[in-house]
């Protein structure tokens, strides 16, 4: 999931912000007539994309506010039986999907703590700090960006059965706070922070980790934001590891509950769907409010995506 | 890179063994200190790194050469012969060249669509918030998610997409039953999941190509089509081949969605790698047969990995 | 140390209380899901089950009883997907050393768990003690369950594949008798007459049969039709697959026969004949006996009887719901004698499994007067007796690979009409690849 390519150093630092107001809309370009034909084509065929990407959700969304019945009926946007939140009534009391929601909530959190707190003190020791196997060490963990998660698939299992680690929360958690890309770009971000301050703040005798905490972390709150960001949305949404990590129903995370488990009175499919609304409302909720940082972190981190 | 400050550290050090006994004896006090301090901040990291990343590599190359399954028997040293077998298993193969598949089909869609979305988007037409919202939304699912709601879709019954075609006068198909249509219902469902990184990725590449050259372009009578064939295409080279690079890397890895989609259940025509090696370590408990095909794999992106680096270097040059 | 530095601006400090309140709240998350909660003085047994639909619900209604009567245990179901997923998760959960206490496994899989040692043995002394030996079971299931000298698996059904069929239609047809039975079908000729009849009745189709995607489908009627001709099927890792290639071809052509659009809708899977049958689109059913809840619920009128002996010996393919012990690297004492009662429980009050559909395995039920008056289930009983299980091996069984590489050699033959004989050998192929492999749950040999 979080593989980076070593060599897109230059497209990871760059800095996006679509959500600015479009600065160069083609009113703005000298030559070109703000409603022409082409506008409203392009109008047109956008809107049309925008639906072709927002009906699959909706129907879903339509979906988990249906009786049984009628989702069980012949496809129809308005259901005969009127809409209801019997799906989610169902859901949220048979108990397991708000167990597996603080699973996925608690563990996200433990690896975005942890992944943000170890990443920044080593990028800060690579970005600032002189040590013999500096240099060596740096290259070897750019290189392991190109392992791919899924070939440690089985090794990794190994190791978590030998550590009596399968079926646990640490199991789930200590594996995925390991992301060598995230070392790099907050190496990166910390290679341009302007020396100058943590000079001053040595001189008041501060040592290096206060430096690092009370200078270098405040000014680097924005990476921080978008590693945080991205690391939540990949552990939220993670599946093959802890897939393979748990059995244990009431330690799943959503994605591998609602993959895993199913209704002892067969496919339901208002349920099903009311379900994976309701997996995807928080990061949904959370892309709504803070559309820019959510995609500022994506795109800052998370080349190599799926 | 600002290693200049390391590299005047290295080159204090390599002095200190010429200089006079004094210096050398503070300058290696120094020395001892900073190494502590930089091992200190990156040991918390480097634990975990070995642990769970430097280890499992190791480990998994010697469980390639051994006949350990996953219920705990076996555990032999078997030599070459679980490569041998992988590299004369027509299944891996196959499933490889399924996989292949999948990335060619699936990146044509995901690198154009993308373009057209963005190229659009940035015409500045109103509702700049809601395009973004769809396109970019998918992709922020769970592929749990993403995989259920176009299952759902697919329902040879119930779903929309029949009553879709249907309405058109077409036979209702059975989308992810049928070994002829499945891996294709999988490539829209990730086109539609995934698209929306790599519109994110053309849409920051857009805006930033300087307007100064639009401008030029526009004195020099260039209408709107030849400024998008002869500026912006052109500016937007070095982004596509990073985002056909992600998207190889990414594909090669497919494994959540066929999985999810078929309901853990494969078929010669949709089977991926990772896929197999899943199957083969956790349904076949072959852990050792497993761990040779996952390097099998591993070695292939690597040398992708590799191949693209001269590639981007060349066109970032350029 | 860090409170005393000074340059913390208020927005570092509010951000230090953030992080110390998640990683308290994560802390204790963590610690208090260490073990699991002890509500009473009760065991409380993790028990896993792959049934789903009317075969859930019902288990669901066994277990709230067993849970209402019991004062030694309380049983907390998990349900999971059918087939692949079930049995990977469950290997998984095993070989992990924390599996459930006890859980539903087909006996025709327990081949790929016991020799690995991932499920635990049973106690014959103290399932004796319980009243369930080998005197309480048709001897074919409870053989089943050995594996070398132990048992490993314990069965609470057989679960044979039969013919359901619309008393309506059929009887409009003329193919029911004066009892209001099927009359007797003896050939394959007066199978397809018969299946037409029904046509005419339906004008839609005759017989409903879901196989698309689902090798499990395909493989009961063909193994069925295949054992009907007394042809045996041997599958011993190191040799090749021994099997009677004529039988083979005559069952898969004969399924090529039923599925012309006609008789019986090429393009039907699973849940679509499901429908056909229950909406009277299709007049008969082959299915296994599982389905019987969902058409007395859609109040289908409709009987069933054992799949007709078409081809001279009786036979129907079945499988058993056992219960196993997934391997705990410690289990409880006081879990383990609690599962051993749940099980008992279970089969004795499994004449409301019977009512899913399920021949139960235990004799005390399927020997007692209620059960002769059970209909439509006493009239499909004897299938049982005849029943076929897979070949034994460590990839066979229900839900396995096996069954999966059967669907995916024969689907072509069957939905696009290739070569019956060439399906069959590619099927032959894969089989005999998995023979030569390493046999990763007992490498010193043996099934």
């Amino acid at each position: 999931m979080t593989t980076l390519v070593g060599s897109d150093l230059d497209a990871a630092e760059r800095d996006v912000e679509p959500t600015k107001a479009p600065r160069r809309g083609s009113s703005h370009r000298p030559g070109e007539k703000p409603f022409g034909v082409g506008r409203i084509i392009a109008f047109a065929v956008l809107a049309l994309l925008a639906l072709g990407w927002l009906l699959p959700f909706l129907w879903a969304v339509d979906t988990a506010f249906k009786t049984e019945t009628d989702a069980a009926s012949a496809p129809s946007w308005i259901p005969s039986e009127g809409f209801t939140t019997q799906a989610f009534e169902a859901i949220l009391s048979q108990g397991n999907v708000p167990t597996w929601a603080f699973n996925s909530l608690i563990t996200s959190v433990a690896i975005t703590l942890i992944t943000l707190v170890i990443s920044s003190l080593a990028a800060y020791a690579f970005s600032r700090l002189e040590f013999a196997g500096r240099r060596w060490l740096f290259v070897l963990i750019i290189a392991s960006i190109i392992v791919p998660p899924q070939v440690l698939m089985i090794p990794l299992y190994y190791e978590m059965l030998t550590f009596r680690m399968v079926d646990t929360y640490w199991g789930l958690i200590l594996p995925q706070v390991v992301i060598p890309a995230m070392v790099f770009i907050l190496k990166k971000f910390f290679d341009n922070v302007p020396i100058e301050l943590e000079e001053a703040a040595r001189m008041d005798g501060a040592n290096r980790l206060r430096v690092f905490w009370s200078v270098v972390l405040p000014l680097s709150r924005p990476i921080l934001a978008s590693v945080a960001i991205f690391v939540f949305i990949t552990a939220w949404n993670n599946f093959l590891w802890p897939f393979l990590v748990i059995n244990d129903t009431s330690l799943m995370t959503l994605p591998i509950g609602l993959q895993t488990v199913i209704s002892a009175y067969g496919v339901q499919y208002a349920q099903l769907m009311a379900q994976a609304v309701l997996a995807a409302l928080p990061l949904v909720v959370v892309f709504l409010i803070f559309q820019r940082q959510v995609i500022k972190g994506v795109a800052t981190s998370g080349f190599g995506g799926q | 890179m600002t290693a200049t400050t390391a590299a005047q550290g290295d080159r204090s050090v390599a002095l200190a063994g010429v200089a006079g006994h004094d210096a050398a004896a503070s300058r290696s006090g120094r020395r001892r200190r900073d190494n502590l301090v930089g091992w200190g901040f990156v040991a918390p990291f480097l634990v975990f790194f070995v642990l769970f990343l430097i280890w499992p590599i190791l480990f998994g190359i010697y469980l390639s050469f051994t006949d350990q399954s996953l219920a705990g028997t076996g555990g032999n040293l078997v030599g070459f012969a679980n490569y041998a077998e992988a590299l004369s298993d027509p299944i891996m193969w196959r499933s490889f060249g399924n996989t292949v598949w999948f990335t060619v089909v699936s990146t044509v869609p995901l690198v154009l669509i993308a373009l057209i979305m963005a190229l659009l988007v940035d015409q500045g037409l109103p509702g700049q918030w809601l395009w973004r919202l769809s396109f970019f939304m998918p992709f922020l699912l769970a592929s749990t998610v993403a995989s259920q709601i176009w299952v759902w879709i697919y329902n040879p019954q119930l779903g929309i997409a029949n009553a879709v075609i249907g309405a058109l006068g077409m036979e209702p198909v059975a989308w992810l039953q049928d070994a002829d249509t499945a891996l294709y219902a999988i490539i829209v469902q990730t086109v539609w999941w995934t698209i929306g990184f790599n519109f994110l990725l053309y849409l920051a590449a857009l805006q930033n190509i300087p307007p100064q050259h639009y401008e030029a372009a526009s004195i020099d009578g260039a209408g709107k089509w030849r400024q998008l064939w002869s500026i912006t295409l052109p500016q937007l080279g070095p982004t596509t081949v990073l985002i056909v690079i992600l998207q190889i890397l990414a594909s090669l890895k497919l494994f959540d969605q066929v999985y999810q989609m078929l309901g853990g259940v494969s078929s010669p025509t949709t089977r991926s790698v990772v896929l197999y090696i899943f199957e083969s370590g956790f349904t076949g408990y072959r852990f050792g047969y497993s761990a040779a095909i996952s390097y099998v794999f591993f070695a292939i992106i690597i040398i992708i990995s590799v191949a693209q680096y001269p590639i981007t270097r060349r066109r970032r040059a350029s | 140390m860090m409170n005393e530095f000074r340059l913390p601006t208020s927005a570092v400090s509010r951000r230090q209380v953030l992080l110390g309140g998640m990683a308290v709240l994560g802390a204790a998350a963590l610690a208090g899901c260490a073990g699991p909660a002890q509500a009473s003085g009760r065991s409380q047994l993790k028990f896993w089950h792959l049934l789903s639909g009317g075969d859930g619900v019902k288990m669901q209604g066994l277990i709230d009883e067993a849970n209402a009567a019991s004062d030694t245990y309380r049983v907390a179901p998990t349900v999971l997907a059918w087939g692949t997923p079930y049995y990977t998760k469950l290997a998984m959960a095993s070989a992990g050393g924390k599996a459930p206490d006890v859980a539903i496994m087909h006996a025709t899989r327990v081949a790929g768990y016991a020799p690995g040692g991932l499920v635990d043995p049973w106690d014959l002394d103290e399932l004796a003690a319980l009243g369930v030996d080998q005197n309480t079971f048709p001897e074919r299931i409870w053989e089943k369950g050995f594996s070398g000298d132990q048992l490993y698996s314990v069965a609470l059904d057989a679960h044979p594949f039969i013919l359901m069929y619309n008393t309506d239609i059929c009887d409009q047809a003329g193919l029911l008798g004066s009892n209001g039975q099927l009359n007797p079908i003896d050939s394959p000729d007066a199978f397809l007459d018969a299946a037409r009849a029904v046509n005419g009745v339906t004008g839609t189709q005759a017989l409903a049969y879901g196989y698309l995607g689902d090798g499990a489908q395909m493989w009961r009627l063909f193994y069925t039709l295949y054992s009907q001709q007394g042809a045996t099927m041997t599958v011993t890792p190191g040799q090749k697959m021994e099997y009677e290639e004529d039988a083979a071809v005559t069952a898969l052509e004969y399924m090529q026969a039923l599925l012309d659009g006609t008789i019986a809708n090429p393009q039907s899977d699973y849940p679509s004949a499901v429908a056909e049958f229950a909406t009277g689109e299709a007049g008969m059913f082959l299915t296994g006996v599982w389905e019987l809840p969902t058409m007395q619920q859609n109040e289908v009128p409709f009987d069933a009887s054992p799949i007709p002996t078409l081809f001279g010996t009786p036979a129907s393919y079945a499988d058993s719901h056992s219960f196993v012990l997934p391997h705990q690297d410690s289990p409880d004492p006081a879990k383990r004698k609690a599962v051993y009662q749940f099980v008992a429980d279970l089969l004795t009050s499994s004449f409301a499994w019977a009512e899913a559909g399920h021949v139960p395995a235990y004799l005390p039920v399927t020997e007692s007067p209620d059960y002769a008056d059970l209909e439509p289930q006493a009239h499909y009983a004897a299938a049982a007796d005849n029943i076929v299980y897979d070949p034994p091996a460590w990839f066979t069984g229900s839900g396995s690979n096996f069954q999966a590489d059967f669907g995916q050699a024969i689907q072509p033959a069957l939905l696009g009409g290739e070569d019956a004989a060439g399906a069959f050998r590619s099927f032959v192929d894969r089989v005999n690849t998995l023979l030569s492999s390493p046999n990763p749950v007992n490498p010193e040999g043996g099934v």
